[in-house]
C-alpha cells in the first residue's frame, strides 16, 4: 500500500500539482517538432550530398561540390552533436536567441551528415541498367539522376529515413544545453521544484520508449507495404 | 551509317577487350554479331552509343565523329535505341510512362503527342490491354516488346540490341523475335548481338564473327554459317549449332 501511495502521489506531484502537465506537454510538443524539422532538413541536405558524391564519382565532375560534400560529412560524422549544437548557437547565430529554431538547424544539418550515406547507399543499390537505359534514351544525366534513379532511392531509403528519425528524436533531449523546454528538460525543470527525480525521469522515459516503439511499429508495416507493391 | 575506326577499348591499362575493330554499317542493314562469351560483344555494342567510352579509335554516325570531345551524346543518343539483356523498364512508371517519358522529357514532342504514339507503339506490339501495368505485373517476353517500342518511340534511325533474348524462358523468345522481324523488314538499322543462329540466319543482311576482341570474320549469313573460313567461327559454330 505504501508503494501504491507513493507512486500516487508522485504523480500528482510530477504532473497534476500546478498544471505540471502541461509543461511536459509543450516539452513534448517541442521534442516532435524538433525532430520532425531537423530529420526533413537532414533529408534534404543529405539527399543534395548524396546526389553530388554519387554523380562526381560516376563522372568526375563536380568537384568542388564534392570536397565540400566531404568535409562536412568528416566534420559533423567526427564530432559530438552537443558540441555542434553549442557551437550552432553560441558562435554561429549568436545573433539569434531563438533557441528552438537554432536547435533545429543544428539537429538538421547534423542529421544530413547520416542520411547522405543513407540515400548514397539508396542510389547505389538502384541497378545500374536503371541509369544505361536513361541515357540511351538520350535523357541527360540530371534528369536520369532526377527522374530515374531518385525516386527509386528514396522509395528503398524509406524505412531507413524512418529510423533516422527515431534516432534525432532520442538525440534531441540534449537541447536543454540551449534552454530549450524538451521533453527532457520539463522533467528536470519539475525536479528542480519537487526534489523528487525517481518520477519525472522514469516517466519521460517511459514516454520516449513509447513514442519510438509506436514509430518503430508503423515502420514495419510501411517496410511490408513496401515489399509487397516491388513484388506486386 | 555507321563507320567504326580502330576501335579499341581497355577497362583495366594493358588488357584490351576491344582491340582495333573496324567496320562499316549502311543504312537499312540488319548486322547480327555473334561470339564466344567474353569476346567484347556487348561492349562493342555499348560503344556505338558510347556507354562505353573507347579507349582509341573513331565512331561516325552519318560521318559525325561522336568519339570527339564536347560532342553532345545526349542528341545521338536520341537517334540510337539500345534494347537490353534484362530490359531495364523503368519499374516505378505505368508500361505507357517507359514509353512517351523520354520523348516528353526531351520535348521532341508533347505529352498528348509523346502518350498518343506510345498508345499506338503498344498496338503495334499487341499489348494496349498493360498500358497501365506496372512493369512488375508483365512476363518477360512482354518487357521486353516493351522495351523495344520504348526505344522505337524515340524514332530512332539505329538500334541496337544486346542478347534481347538471352533472359527470356524459352515460349517467350519467340513473340520477341517477331517484333525485331517485323522491325528489320521496315528497313531499320539494326545491330543486334545474339545467340538466335535462325535470326541470323533469317534477318541479318551480314554476320559479324567476334572473338578477342576483334571481328574475326564478317560475311552475308548463308557463307558465314555454310563455309565459315576462320578457324575459330568454325569451331564456335561446331558449339552452337
Ligand atoms: N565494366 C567492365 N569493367 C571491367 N571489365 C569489363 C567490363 N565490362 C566488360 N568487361 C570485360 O570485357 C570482356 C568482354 O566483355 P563483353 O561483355 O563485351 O563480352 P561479351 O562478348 O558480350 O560476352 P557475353 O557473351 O558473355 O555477353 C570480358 O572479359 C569482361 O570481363
Ligand atoms: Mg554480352
Amino acid at each position: 500500500m505504501d508503494f501504491l501511495n507513493s507512486l500516487v502521489s508522485g504523480f500528482e506531484k510530477t504532473f497534476i500539482r500546478d498544471d505540471r502537465y502541461k509543461l511536459f506537454l509543450e516539452g513534448l510538443g517541442n521534442t516532435l517538432l524538433i525532430a520532425l524539422f531537423a530529420t526533413l532538413m537532414g533529408v534534404l541536405i543529405g539527399t543534395i550530398v548524396a546526389v553530388v558524391k554519387v554523380m562526381h564519382r560516376q563522372t568526375g565532375k563536380l568537384r568542388l561540390l564534392n570536397a565540400i560534400g566531404e568535409l562536412y560529412s568528416t566534420v559533423i560524422r567526427g564530432t559530438p552533436v552537443v558540441v555542434q549544437l553549442l557551437i550552432a548557437y553560441n558562435i554561429i547565430f549568436a545573433f539569434s536567441d531563438r533557441a528552438v529554431l537554432v536547435g533545429t538547424i543544428a539537429f538538421g544539418i547534423n542529421s544530413g551528415a547520416y542520411v547522405s550515406e543513407i540515400i548514397r547507399a539508396g542510389i547505389l543499390a538502384v541497378d545500374i541498367g536503371q541509369t544505361e537505359a536513361g541515357r540511351s534514351l538520350g535523357l541527360s544525366q540530371g534528369a536520369t539522376m532526377s527522374k530515374i534513379i531518385m525516386p527509386q532511392a528514396l522509395k528503398n531509403v524509406l524505412p531507413a529515413v524512418g529510423n533516422e528519425f527515431i534516432s534525432v528524436l532520442k538525440e534531441t533531449s540534449v537541447i536543454g544545453y540551449l534552454g530549450v523546454v524538451d521533453l527532457t528538460r520539463a522533467a528536470e525543470r519539475v525536479i528542480t521544484r519537487t526534489a523528487d527525480v525517481y518520477f519525472p525521469y522514469i516517466s519521460i522515459a517511459l514516454i520516449y520508449l513509447v513514442i519510438v516503439c509506436g514509430l518503430s511499429w508503423l515502420l514495419k508495416k510501411l517496410e511490408r507495404r513496401l515489399a509487397r507493391s516491388d513484388r506486386g | 551509317m555507321i563507320e567504326v575506326k580502330g576501335l579499341c577499348k581497355s577497362f583495366v591499362k594493358d588488357t584490351p577487350v576491344l582491340n582495333g575493330i573496324d567496320c562499316r554499317i549502311e543504312d537499312g542493314e540488319q548486322i547480327v554479331v555473334i561470339g564466344p562469351s567474353g569476346g567484347g560483344k556487348s561492349t562493342f555494342l555499348r560503344c556505338l552509343n558510347m556507354l562505353e567510352v573507347p579507349t582509341s579509335g573513331h565512331i561516325l554516325i552519318d560521318g559525325e565523329d561522336i568519339t570527339a570531345p564536347h560532342v553532345n551524346l545526349n542528341r545521338i543518343r536520341t537517334h540510337m535505341g539500345m534494347v537490353f539483356q534484362h530490359f531495364n523498364l523503368f519499374p516505378h512508371f505505368t508500361v505507357l510512362k517507359n514509353i512517351w517519358f523520354a520523348p516528353a522529357q526531351l520535348k521532341l514532342q508533347s505529352k498528348e503527342e509523346a502518350k498518343e504514339n506510345a498508345l499506338k507503339l503498344l498496338a503495334r506490339v499487341g499489348l494496349t490491354d498493360k498500358a497501365d501495368s506496372y512493369p512488375s505485373q508483365l512476363s518477360g517476353g512482354q518487357k521486353q516488346r516493351i522495351a523495344i517500342v520504348r526505344a522505337l518511340a524515340m524514332n530512332p534511325k539505329i538500334m541496337l540490341f544486346d542478347e534481347p533474348t538471352s533472359a527470356l524462358d524459352p515460349e517467350m523468345v519467340g513473340e520477341v523475335l517477331d517484333v525485331m522481324k517485323e522491325l528489320a523488314e521496315s528497313k531499320m538499322t539494326m545491330v543486334v548481338v545474339t545467340h538466335e543462329m535462325g535470326f541470323a540466319r533469317e534477318v541479318s543482311t551480314r554476320v559479324f564473327f567476334m572473338d578477342g576482341g576483334v571481328i574475326a570474320e564478317e560475311n552475308t549469313p548463308e557463307e558465314l554459317f555454310s563455309n565459315p573460313v576462320n578457324p575459330r567461327t568454325q569451331q564456335f559454330l561446331k558449339s552452337v549449332l
